[in-house]
């Protein structure tokens, strides 16, 4: 009963070109999407650095959707070869350090695809809330000094 | 002893015939001098006979300062595998130039590879020494024990293991493939100044930055004053490398990473 009352913080990386307009396309259309989602508008998915999705999940968010153009549809050609590739091995650090990789989702959303924009947040939130919040950021530091600017 | 004894004269005569020769101004190498072994620069053969081979010291690092402070002159380098390696992948970062480094290969003795838990104790072209089999990082107890916990024990395990951190940069400067001028760990927007342990993101970003260029040196984890398992989570992230790309970093100059090529050029294997 706990686990259904948590609500999840998640951010979804959005591309420029087809993913965001996608989403766009989902809000305009007035489809039913959980509101535990924020969208960050990226010129690419390449662009996303796996440093933004280390350092979102280890400041309180519990989940992190990369959404791009389909392969082969990237407007900048092959960024989302990029993307594809570098987060997949992301993905295998995070598991291997401990955290769930399903709580990473790589998928390529067109600017048609609203509907599958739908589909793919609901079910995103939904496996997160099951997962339940992130616990990375518990540690408190032993030591804190001043910093010189 | 004996053996190891055999193969310094047999770097020593290697490194005088280039040096003679003057095929390279200067050789790369470890020297002796009261028990204290460090690198140093053979420029002329009279140091020679103090050429050691043990303990083990990445040189890789050193040749690039070495090569930019000679701009003009080709160097020899005593090179182990991961030496070597280092160097390969230097190259691909355009951090040295490998026409102007000649290579006198030495295979890491078992003891040696054993130490290490090296996957390749050996380099492409074995001068001196002979090649012994390395070891699989699956081999590896720690590993093996890690990869049969579970999510929740990992997690707890790697931030003890991290809350020990004293943040010295330790890792980060002694590994030969990070190479930033401008280094992502030392801005405040990526890891918090004025703390200590660092947030566990520190290790995780600093790890993943590598993880392409990775050769396995152990360099990070030799630096480390807290002795923090570094090389677990390299040796792991090298696995799924070769699992997913079969790529392996420092092989040969003309390789590119997967991570900076299309899918069509390197597909995403086993998914």
């Amino acid at each position: 009963m706990e686990k259904q009352a948590f609500s999840p913080r998640i951010i979804a990386f959005c591309c420029n070109w087809c993913s965001y307009a996608g989403a766009d396309l989902a809000g305009v259309s007035r489809m039913q999407m959980p509101p535990d989602f924020h969208i960050i508008r990226v010129m690419c998915s390449a662009r996303v650095a796996p440093e933004w999705i280390i350092k979102a999940l280890s400041s309180g968010t519990d989940g992190v959707m990369v959404l791009g153009c389909h392969i082969g549809d990237c407007h900048y050609i092959s960024g989302n070869h990029r993307a594809a590739k570098r987060l997949a091995l992301l993905n295998e650090m995070l598991a291997f350090v401990g955290i769930h990789p399903d709580r990473l989702l790589v998928d390529w959303v067109s600017a048609s695809e609203g509907s599958k924009f739908q589909t793919l947040v609901t079910g995103f939130v939904q496996r997160v809330r099951e997962l339940g919040p992130m616990e990375i950021s518990g540690q408190e530091p032993m030591i804190k000094y001043q910093v010189a600017d | 002893m004996g053996i190891q004894e055999d193969q310094i004269r047999e770097v020593q005569e290697i490194a005088g015939r280039l040096l003679l020769d003057k095929q390279v101004a200067a050789v790369v190498g470890l020297f002796s001098n009261h028990g204290h072994v460090g690198p140093h620069l053979f420029s002329s053969v009279d140091d020679l006979p103090g050429l050691a081979l043990e303990p083990r010291y990445p040189l890789a690092l050193d040749c690039r300062t070495l090569l930019s402070n000679f701009p003009k002159d080709r160097l020899g380098v005593v090179v182990r595998g991961c030496d070597e390696r280092a160097l390969i992948e230097m190259a691909k970062l355009q951090q040295v130039d490998m026409e102007r480094l000649v290579f006198i290969g030495v295979a890491c003795s078992d003891d040696q590879a054993r130490q290490c838990a090296c996957e390749k104790p050996y380099p492409r072209q074995i001068d001196v020494g002979e090649k012994v089999d390395g070891l699989s990082p699956l081999d590896d107890k720690k590993v093996q024990e890690l990869i049969e916990q579970d999510m929740d024990a990992r997690l707890v395990f790697w931030q003890q293991e991290f809350s020990r951190c004293i943040k010295c940069y330790g890792c980060r400067n002694a590994c030969p493939v990070c190479i930033c001028d401008e280094c992502l760990l030392e801005e405040t927007c990526w890891v918090e100044g004025g703390q200590i342990p660092p947030h566990t993101s520190f290790h995780l970003i600093r790890t993943f930055h590598i993880a392409d260029k990775c050769v396995g040196c152990g360099a990070c984890e030799a630096a480390c004053p807290m002795e923090i398992p570094l090389t677990i989570l390299n040796k792991l992230m090298r696995e799924k490398l070769k699992e997913l790309f079969h790529y392996e970093p420092g092989m040969e100059v003309s390789q590119r990473s997967p991570l900076i090529t299309t899918l069509e050029e390197a597909p995403i294997r086993g998914l």
